[in-house]
Formats: C-alpha cells, structure tokens, sequence
C-alpha cells in the first residue's frame, strides 16, 4: 500500500475513533450520540476495542433506549461488512442472545428480530415459549410468530394453529395464517376462508395468496367462482383477477366467455381503482 | 426511396433502446427508388410523443450531440455508420414514445423534406422511483412479480446469490460496488426479457418516498411491519422461500413517506467521502447498511435482504451513488489507481482481474458451494460485460473510456459527458 | 443400565439425560451412534433446531470418550457439509476424541473452517440446551482450530491454507490465539516427529465403506414397484415405469433444504453426473433420477424449477419426481436417512444411490459428499452386469474390480468371429461360436449399426441353406433353418417371447449341421461337375486339402456361425431395449 493511502486510511481510522469517542460520550445529548454512531459503523471492524465499546453501550440498560437502539443498529450496519465484520460476529450474537432478554421492550424486540433474520436456535426456542406460555413472552404473538415465519423448519405449525383457532388477537390470527401459507395440510382451511365473506379482505387475500401455493387448481377455481359473484366485494374479486391473469392458463381463460363476461362487467361497475386492472386484464383477451 | 435505420447496429426491435451514453446505429437504402444518383442526403430528427423521450445526434465517435444530423448515403445500400444517444433530461416513459425520422428532399424542385423511414425506439433510463409515471411503475411491479412467480421463477436464483454463504463475494471488501452493480444489471436483463420497457428504479433513502411506498408500489407496513399491498398489485402473491409475503417495518416510528431515512447520509455527504475508491467504498457502512438497518425486517440482515423487492431499489441508489462519484472524479478507468482499491491482501473475487462469483460458475472454497444462475443474462443491446465479467468491467459502465465497455444503463441524472 | 425408549414423546431432558447416562456408562457408547440415525424416532416431529441441540448433545457426549471407527462418518458429515455452527462445534470437538489422528481428516477439518468461519456463533456445551450468551464462550472456529492443533504433523498438507486464514486478520481475538497455536503445534510437529507414513492419506477402510457402498442384499423393488410418481412435467409414473430396464442413479432432495451444501449442492452434481453421462456417450443409457423428501409442497412445477435454476437436464429419461402416495414405503425401500416435523423435512443425511437395471439399491453413497466420476462408474459397472448377475437371488460378489473389458464392440465382435474363423471342424467352429459369441457379445456395448448387418447375414444364411437343399434334394435342413430363423425373428418381436430365440438357435444349429454335415455326395458332385477341374486347381494353388465335403461343412458351419451370432445379438438388443422409453 502507497504511503499516501496509508494515511488516508489512517486518517479516516482517526475520524472513526473521534466519532465514536464522541458517540460514547455522556456529554452529548442522546440524538448527538445518535448520529455519531450512526456514522461510524465501520469502525467496529477496525479494533475489537471500538467493537467492544459499542457492545458496552449496548448491554448498559443505564444508558438511553435510543442510544442503546443505535449501538445495536450500528452493530448491524458494520454486519453488512462480512469479511470485515467477521472478527466481531461472535461476540454481535452473544449480545443480541443477551439483549433478547432485556427490560425494554424495544431492545427485545430488535434483538430477536436480527436473531430470527439469522434463524437463531435460542431465539426460536425463546419465541415459541412465548407462545406457548404467554407469561414467558418476550415479544407480543404476533410478532412472534411473525418472527417464527423467517425459518419454516422452526416447529411453529402446530402452535400457529392453535392461535388461529383461539386468537389473542386479529393481528396474531393473520400472522398465524400467513405462517401456515407454507403448511401442506392448511389447504382446505385456506379454501374455506377464501370463501367466507365474512372474513377480512386480508385473510382473504392470504388465503388466495397460500391457495395458490398449495394448490394453485383450486385457487383458479375458486378465483373464478369469486370473480363470477357479482355479491362478492369488489378487493377480493380484483385479487382473483390478479391471480387468474398471473398464474392462470392463458388459453382456458380465452375460452372461458362467462369469465371474460364478468370482468366486463367489473369493469363498467367497480371503483376505479379496480376498472383499471378488469380493463388491462380484459385487453390481453379481447384483442 | 426508402431507408433502414438500425439501433444499437441491430435490425431486432429489441435493440431500440439507448441511453444517454451514445449507441452505435447504422443507416442504409432499401429502396433506391426515385433517386438517380449514387448518393443522398438523408437528414435524422427525433420525434416524440407528448411526454415521450428525445434523442440526439452525432456522425463520429467524438464531438458534440445534435438534435439532427444529416448524412450522405448510398443509394446501392451501404451502410452509414452514426450514433445516437437520449437527450440527457428527457427519458422515455413508454417504448417507442420517441422515433428517429429519416427524411430526405425527393423532389428537386422542391426543398421540402420527406420521410424516407424511421424507428421507434425507447430512452430507457434509471429512474427515481418517486418520479415513476403509474404506466412505468405499473409495468415494473408486474415484471417483478412475474420474475417472481410466487417462488417458482427465475427471482430464486437472485434470492440465493445474496445469503450468508455468499455473502464473502460481495460484502466487506472492494468488489461490493462492482458485485452488485453486475447483480442489478443481471436482474433488470432478466425484467426487460419480460418487458422490455422496464428500467431498475432506485429509492432516494436520504429523501422522503411518498410515491414509493404506498399499496400499489411496494407496500405499506402495518403496526406489525408485515407489508400489504393492494388488491389489484401483483406484488400481493410475493414469495421466497417458500414463505408468502415481505416484512418490513420502519424501525423507531420512522415514516418514510414524509422523511428521509435517520441517520443515512445524503448524498452530498456520500460524495464527499472521498476522491479515491479505497476512501468511498467505506459507503458501504454508511449509506448503504444504514439504510437497510433502518427497517425492521428481511432487509435488516444481509441473509435476508434480497427477499425484499426494496432491496434492488436500495442498491440502485446505491450504485447511482457511486456512479455519480465516478462521473464527478472520473473514476471509469480500471487502470487508473484511484478508481479501486487493489490490494494483494484482497480475497477472491475482489481483484481487478478476478472473475465474480455466481456468473463464472466457479463452486467450492473458497468460492460458494453452488453457482445460482449460470452466466450473467445478455443484452441485445450491448455485449458487455459479457457471460462471466471481471470486477473491472464494471467500471466503464457507459463506455467511457471504451465504448465497447458499455453496459447499457444510465441514470436519470447522471448525464454522459 | 435402566433401559429408556426414546420416541417422538419423549422430552427434551429425557433424552440429554439418557444421553448422558449411556455415555458415562461402560460398555453402552455404542448406542449412542443409534442417536445420531436421522430416522430415529425420536427425532420425529421435532423442529430443525430442536433436532440440531439433540444431535449436538450427542456428539458432545462422544467428545468425553474414545471415539471409534464407526463414529467417524459422523463426525466427518458435519464437518463436510454442516452449517449449523453448533454441531460444527460439537464434531470438531469429539474428533479430538478419535485416537487415531491421520492427514485424511485434516481436508475435512480445513473445509469445515472454510464454510463456518462467517457464521462463528458462540456456543456452549456446558448442558444439554444451554446457548451461550458470553463472549468468553467457545464457537465452531476455535474448535476447529484446536483440531487442527491437535492433528499436528498430519495437518501439513493444510497448512498453506491455515496461514491465509490466520494473515487475513478476520480471525476473532480469541480463535487468534488458538489459530496461533494450531500453527504452532503443526510447525512444532514436523520439526520433532516423524510422521507415520502407514497411517497414510486414506481414511479407515471402515469408514469408507460406511459412506459408500455397493449393496451386497439387493432386495427386489416389488414391494414398491407400482409406487406411483408425478414428474417435473406432471406426468403420472410409477416406479417400475421410471426405473426398470437401465441402472438409475438416484438422487433425494427437497426445494425448501436452507442448507446450500446439502440439497442445493446435490442436485447441482446431479447436473454433472448427467454431463459426464452424456460425454461418454450413456446419457440415454443411465438414466438419472432426483425425488423430493417433501411431495406435499414441492409440486411439479417447484420441481420443474428447481431443476432447471441448477441446469438439470430433464425428460423421459432424467427426471425430477414427487411421490404421490406410499411416502413410507419409498422410505422404507432406500431405507432414507430423513425425518420429518409434519411433513416438512427436519433433518436429513447427503444420499444417492445407484439402482441396477431390476430397480434394486445397487450401491449407495451417504453422509459424505459423493463424487459425481465414482457414482458415473458404478452405475456403468451394473450397465455392463452379465445376465446371470442381474437374475442371482444370492448376495452378489464384493467390490473386488470387474476383470477389464473393452469397450469396443467392434473389437469383440472381431475376436469372436476371429476365433470362430479360426480353421477347425463344423462343430468346433460352432462350438466356439456359441461360447465367445453369444457370451461375448452379451456382455460388451452392441453398436446398433451390427443388428441390420447381422440381419442381412442371416438372410444370407438362409438363402444358402435353401440352395444347398434344392442342390441335394434334401429339404430337412433348409426348413429347420428357416424354422429356426422365424422364431428367433419373433423373439425379437415381444418380450414374452424371448425363448422363443433360444429354441431358434437350436434349430438353426440342427438344420445348418444338416445341411454341412451332407452324406450324400451327389449334390456336391452335380456341382463339382459343372466346374471340373476348379476344385483341383483351387488346391494346387492353396496347397488346402479341400474335398467336396469339406466345402460343405464350411458352408454349413457359415451357416451355424451366423445363425448363433445373430441370435445373441438380437436378443442382446431386445433386453436392452425392452424397458425403452416409459411414459
């Protein structure tokens, strides 16, 4: 290396210290140590000193959520950086298992979603106790499972069909299903509440969504069938649409006048925000 | 009499499509008649469409564009060799919303010009995604998820070059601006097979995106970070791994729409960084994880990120970034010291030289076990980089300092020269 | 000791405990290679990393003894294709356990850094469960090193290797001091003992054969044979439609496996092992076969697209399959080494296999990462099985080497017909005939050019037969040949009448010796007495001893050496290619 890009890097070594000297600093406000580490996140590359540093700040539940939160997120940016981060990762992953199980909340939440992003073993044990025995709950359910979904191997099926059929919450039933859109056996719950009107558009559309991956047969049939309802909310119909004019057989919906009769109709009666599809859709047949 | 125009020296339709660098093109006569001499003079103009793209002219490999240029043809059917670049600022927003006229004075009693011939042909640009008309946004969206195709397409083999067992290829070390420049062009070929109107957009992190993160584009997240999409987006049947749907939360009651990305350094700072590359690769921290760590979410962790359809916008700003910087301290020339980092200590796959993992197909340590994707996709336009490109063929995207180097893509502020 | 039957019911604790128990008492470590079977039931409905504590708690417990031989694959399967960085922890750990540390093991130890040095998690080992959550805990790097440390002198050959690692400076401080002390101890190693060259660079023959090896009990597929499957394209096959009449190598897999080294990796060497199939020219011969563990999710069309994403050929030959019923019986046939939560694959070993030309396990190749010429040469040695192997009820030979044979079939044909040819008698001519041609030419590649000439012989034979029987008068001969002749033509028409060829060559042989071997003089003389003289000029000038009756016999022998050569190969042809194409 020339001289002179040694000391650039030198030079820039010296700034990443300085900002992290700084981001460190009880004197700054938290928002001051904020931005300063956010502009530093190389620098626990450089020195397991620096690494060590931030991982202080970081496990110091004296210090501000915020500035804890930003150590974290600084440890995640430097992640990035494989080849340079790889001195540090050990450690990174000691303290998130630790984090895991902090006061605050948001720490907790964080910790384990970078975890989960990792498909940690000790984070999936932690969130399926949560799950399991809501007193041991580290995370709300619906993030849990949530959580649970970035790794299908992670035993959640059983437990996201218990939460479907007794919900704490909406949000933790539809995270439940999305979790279950990979499930093989959770077809025929899909095709049930494709078709019940009385099911929130987001179940709906989930349904279809998992329908199409377990068995796209019968979500083309039952895309049709929904298309073909006029009484059927306009969403879920232009969702079966969507479905039909990605997955579906171009030559059988040719063919199909009935269909083709109905999305003229959408067409001509739905909002405008549906028209556009039912018309774009309507011109790649009707040519 | 009539004449042939070929862009990009090509007489397929699927060569019509420029930039702002210039694209080698080619005149000739088919049809002599009503000429009697050996040769005539054929004057090129470009027409647009309302709101369509404009191109410019030029006879030689050097001197300036013009908005015509007039040409002494053969009438025996030579070929005239000239070039054609987008007038910079004013890109095309659908294919063929601009053509370039062929016109020539028939009657020698008159000086009126007619039309001998012309083509249609698309600026097709790099753009920021908040300035995306519904049509372009539309027809990316719908590219994306048929690239996607609920987890049986081709998007597989994109999702599997980005995880942790890759990640030493392109992350940590000099070629991570190189490997994913080379991994977005992959991509956006493989959408332009699809639709060829289709350009890579990019997300300004250090700007709001009111546009850009809405139900019809990609998503909004709920309380929970799952993101929904709009009844009528195709991004609705998203899914990789097997698993439907993306999850990303703005991290700290951060509303992207209204602010800019915390703690991301804007882009005057991201220039100022430094004038050599060993200096602006630190971009890698900050922006780039910076951005990616603002979210809750697939984007959050380098395993995950390339689950995201964000994350291609992310890089593409990325990759503007430094193809700004190279534009500002003209860092296009592999052979100029300043424009990489090159370093013996540098691993595999991040030498000037060294051919990039997954395209050259390389398995087994160091390199990753498998090779998702075979050779880089090609381009009917341009034939660089080539099947398995080296890190340095990356740098003279637009064909700089050798017009064979071009990649076929440019930014919508990112002017040629 | 309290015998305990684990199941899939069993706790967490109950098994570290028996873990635990087996491994401190004398005389019952072996069991705990049991639990280290990836179908053992207790691993059923367990969740991956739930299935990565159990596995890892028992390679912790092998760690506190001697390890022996039959341990080793198990050890070496982690550190091959591993990513979980505890286990690659838990096995680098116990192979300092194994007493015999040999330059074999080094490539295995230097992989496992190779692939795990990105994702050095800490680790604990302290109790069953426990994850660690301190820096100053121990991580798959610093295991390895210090197996590296303890492989000293045997480590040399990757000590190149080991340098780039500790200059690269990406090395925790920790695994710094330990790779630190690896080079040390390697370096230390070389300069003060010799290395036991008998220890050699080859792994344990033991060891070997448990991760590769032709099966001696080739149990029939009937009990599997109309398995049905659905292909890449949605076709419906069964399993004797896609794998009887050609040796298959067969490959499993499924389109959600998050481990790149195993799944991913497998099914991308199945697209090699179909390259060098088709660079030697066996493509339509050997045929290739990749069946997902996990029917139930991966459909034909995720199969038709994970193929194609790692560039595997497919079609009626080389497929990618889903089982559409009887799972457990498919299981239960290749004896799979897979388990599963529901229906989504939990754990599984690296297995392929080679099926002979019945669809039985000829030979298997687990745990390590099989390399795509060995598994190319199996399939082409049960390609080349003589008929009376292919039928034996017995255990087949062990895996001593086939004798060489050539690969030219026109090199045998022309021995055989060069020693049939050879001058002797009528009979011994046939006799020689039916050994080295019918044998031989059963046995070596028959180039389809040789059917449509040995065809054109045949009817070459015929029609001297009949002239001899109109010369002679004597019809007999010429109507058993040509009796003859039909039925091996209608061997060749249907399988259920292929011994139909056998009576055919007998018929052949009897009139063709009827013909040669003529008593009656007469029809010779008639034809002698239109060409006087030739006979004896033919002699003068040869120097033969060439009577009319011998020319005869040469004729007749002709007759009886075409007819055999022509049967074999024919009925070669037609049990090749019987099972043809399945559709």
């Amino acid at each position: 290396m020339t001289k002179k890009r040694k000391a650039a890097k030198a030079s820039r070594k010296k700034t990443s210290r300085t900002r992290l000297s700084a981001a460190l600093s009880a004197k700054q406000t938290p928002k001051q140590r904020v931005a300063m580490l956010a502009q530093a996140p190389l620098a626990v590359c450089e020195s397991d000193t620096n690494m060590q540093a931030v991982l202080g700040v970081l496990r110091n539940t004296a210090e501000p959520t915020e500035v804890r939160l930003a150590a974290m997120d600084t440890m995640a940016t430097a992640a990035f950086s494989v080849v340079a981060f790889e001195p540090c990762r050990n450690d990174y992953i000691a303290a998130l298992r630790e984090m895991s199980q902090d006061p605050s909340p948001e720490i907790r939440e964080s910790a384990l979603g970078l975890l989960a992003g990792e498909k940690d073993g000790f984070a999936q044990k932690k969130l399926l106790e949560g799950l399991k025995s809501p007193e041991k709950a580290l995370v709300r359910p619906e993030k849990a499972l949530q959580l649970l979904g970035y790794d299908v191997h992670a035993e959640s099926y059983a437990v996201a069909r218990d939460i479907v059929e007794n919900p704490p919450s909406d949000t933790a039933r539809r995270e439940a299903l999305r979790l279950l859109s990979a499930d093989a056996r959770s077809a025929p719950l899909f095709e049930k509440l494709l078709r019940d009107k009385n099911e929130k558009r987001e179940i709906r559309q989930i349904s279809a969504s998992a329908l199409q991956a377990l068995n796209p047969t019968k979500l083309q049939d039952h895309a049709r069938a929904l298309l073909l309802d006029d009484s059927d909310y306009d969403d879920i119909r232009a969702t079966s649409l969507e479905a039909i004019e990605q997955f579906g057989d171009p030559a059988h919906v040719a063919k199909d006048s009935d269909l083709l009769q109905s999305v003229e109709r959408l067409s001509t009666t739905a909002p405008p925000k549906y028209k556009k599809g039912a018309k774009h859709f309507l011109s790649k047949y009707t040519r | 009499m009539k004449v042939e125009l070929q862009i990009n020296n090509s007489a397929s339709p699927q060569a019509r499509f420029v930039g702002w660098a210039p694209s080698p093109c080619r005149i000739r006569v088919t049809n002599p008649m009503g000429t009697l001499l050996p040769t005539t003079s054929v004057q090129l103009r470009s027409v647009s469409a309302s709101g369509g793209g404009a191109v410019v002219f030029r006879k030689d490999t050097a001197g300036a564009f013009a908005k015509t240029l007039t040409l002494t043809v053969p009438t025996n059917g030579t070929t005239v060799s000239f070039f054609v670049a987008g007038k910079f600022g004013q890109p095309s927003t659908t294919n063929g919303d601009v053509r370039i006229e062929a016109r020539a004075r028939l009657n020698l009693l008159s000086a009126a010009l007619t039309s001998v011939g012309f083509v249609p042909l698309m600026v097709r640009i790099r753009k920021n995604a908040e300035s995306l008309t519904t049509g372009e946004r539309d027809r990316f969206v719908a590219a994306m998820a048929q690239l996607n195709n609920q987890g049986a397409g081709r998007f597989a083999d994109f999702r599997n070059m980005h995880t942790d067992v890759s990640s030493p290829q392109a992350h940590g070390a000099p070629a991570f601006l190189p490997w994913h420049r080379t991994y977005l062009l992959d991509l956006e070929r493989e959408l332009q097979a699809i639709d060829a109107s289709v350009a890579l957009p990019y997300w300004r992190f250090d700007q709001p995106a009111p546009n850009l993160f809405t139900p019809d584009f990609l998503g909004v997240a709920d309380a929970n970070g799952t993101v929904q999409f709009s009844a009528t987006n195709p991004l609705q049947f998203w899914t990789t791994d097997g698993v439907q749907g993306v999850v990303r939360g703005p991290r700290n009651n951060w509303d992207p729409t209204t602010q800019p990305g915390p703690t991301v350094i804007t882009e005057a700072q991201t220039l100022a960084i430094g004038t050599a590359y060993p200096a602006f690769r630190t971009m890698e921290g900050n922006p780039h994880g910076t951005a990616h760590t603002r979210w809750d979410g697939f984007i959050r962790s380098i395993g995950t990120a390339a689950k995201d359809p964000l994350f291609f916008l992310l890089h593409c700003n990325v990759d503007r970034l430094w193809a700004k910087w190279q534009r500002q301290n003209s860092r296009f020339d592999p052979a100029q010291a300043a424009s990489y980092d090159s370093n013996p200590a540098n691993p595999i796959g991040h030498n000037l030289t060294d051919t990039m993992w997954p395209w050259n197909g390389v398995t087994g340590a160091p390199r990753p076990p498998t090779a998702p994707g075979g050779p880089l996709a090609v381009s009917p336009c341009v034939s660089a980089p080539g099947p398995q490109p080296r890190v340095q063929s990356s740098l003279d995207y637009q064909g700089v300092v050798n017009a064979l180097s071009r990649e076929g893509f440019d930014y919508d502020d990112i002017r040629f020269a | 000791m309290h015998a305990l039957h684990l199941s899939a019911t069993s706790s967490e604790e109950e098994f570290a405990g028996y873990v635990d128990a087996i491994a401190a008492a004398p005389g019952c470590r072996g069991r705990l290679l049991d639990l280290l079977r990836e179908d053992h039931p207790v691993y059923d409905q367990r969740g991956g990393a739930t299935v990565s504590r159990m596995r890892g708690w028992v390679l912790v417990a092998l760690a506190r003894g001697p390890v022996s031989d039959a341990a080793l694959p198990f050890l070496l399967e982690e550190l091959d294709t591993g990513v979980d960085p505890y286990l690659v922890a838990a096995a680098a750990r116990a192979l300092r356990s194994y007493p015999h540390p040999r330059p074999a093991l080094a490539p295995f130890v230097m992989r496992a850094l190779e692939q795990i040095r990105y994702r050095d998690d800490p680790v604990s080992f302290d109790e069953y469960g426990a994850y660690a959550t301190s820096t100053s805990a121990t991580g798959p790097v610093r295991e390895i090193l210090e197996t590296l440390a303890w492989l000293g002198p045997h480590a040399r050959g990757v000590l190149a290797k080991l340098q780039s690692v500790a200059r690269s400076r990406g090395l925790a401080k920790q695994a710094t001091a330990a790779a630190d002390r690896a080079l040390d101890a390697i370096h230390t190693a070389i300069g003060n003992e010799s290395v036991d060259t008998d220890s050699c660079c080859e792994l344990p023959r033991s060891v070997i054969s448990a991760c590769s090896w032709p099966r001696t009990d080739r149990r029939d597929a009937n009990a599997i044979e109309s398995l049905p499957f659905e292909d890449h394209d949605g076709t419906a096959v069964t399993f004797e439609a896609v794998f009887r009449g050609h040796p298959t190598i067969v490959v499993f897999f499924y389109t959600r496996c998050d481990n790149p080294l195993k799944c991913s990796l497998t099914v991308t060497k199945l697209a090699r092992v179909q390259r060098l199939l088709a660079e030697r020219g066996l493509a339509d011969r050997i045929h290739t076969a990749a069946i997902t563990y996990d029917p139930g999710f991966d459909s034909a069309k995720r199969l038709a697209a994970y193929g194609r994403d790692r560039a595997v050929r497919m079609d009626g030959r080389h497929r990618m399959l889903r089982a559409t019923a009887d799972v457990n019986a498919l299981r239960a046939h290749f004896r799979l080494g897979v388990n599963f939560i529901e229906s989504l694959v939990n754990r599984h070993r690296v297995e392929a296999y080679v099926l002979d030309a019945q669809g039985r396990l000829a030979a298997s190749f687990e745990r390590l990462l099989w390399d795509e010429s060995a598994i190319v040469e199996r399939a082409y040695e049960l390609l080349t099985e003589s008929t009376e192997d292919i039928h034996a009820a017995g255990p087949r030979a062990d895996d001593r080497a086939l004798p060489p044979r050539s690969d030219s079939p026109a090199v045998g044909v022309l021995a055989s017909a060069g020693v049939a040819f050879f001058p002797k008698c009528a009979v011994c001519w046939a006799t020689y005939v039916s050994m080295f041609g019918v044998a031989g030419l059963e046995r070596i590649p028959f180039p389809a050019w040789l059917e449509p000439v040995l065809a054109i012989v045949m009817a070459i034979n015929l029609a001297f037969a009949w002239l001899r029987g109109w010369a002679t008068g004597r019809m007999h001969g010429p109507l058993l040949v040509s009796a003859g002749a039909a039925a091996i033509l209608a061997s060749r028409a249907a399988p259920a009448w292929e011994r139909l060829g056998l009576s055919g060559v007998g018929l052949v042989l009897v009139g063709s010796m009827m013909c040669a071997v003529d008593s009656r003089r007469r029809g010779a003389e008639r034809v002698l007495a239109t060409h006087p003289g030739w006979i004896d000029r033919t002699r003068q000038k040869a120097g033969l001893r060439v009577t009319p009756v011998s020319l005869n016999r040469l004729a007749g022998s002709w007759n009886l050496a075409i007819s055999c050569l022509t049967t074999s190969v024919r009925r070669s042809t037609r049990r090749r290619s019987a099972a043809g194409e399945a559709r």
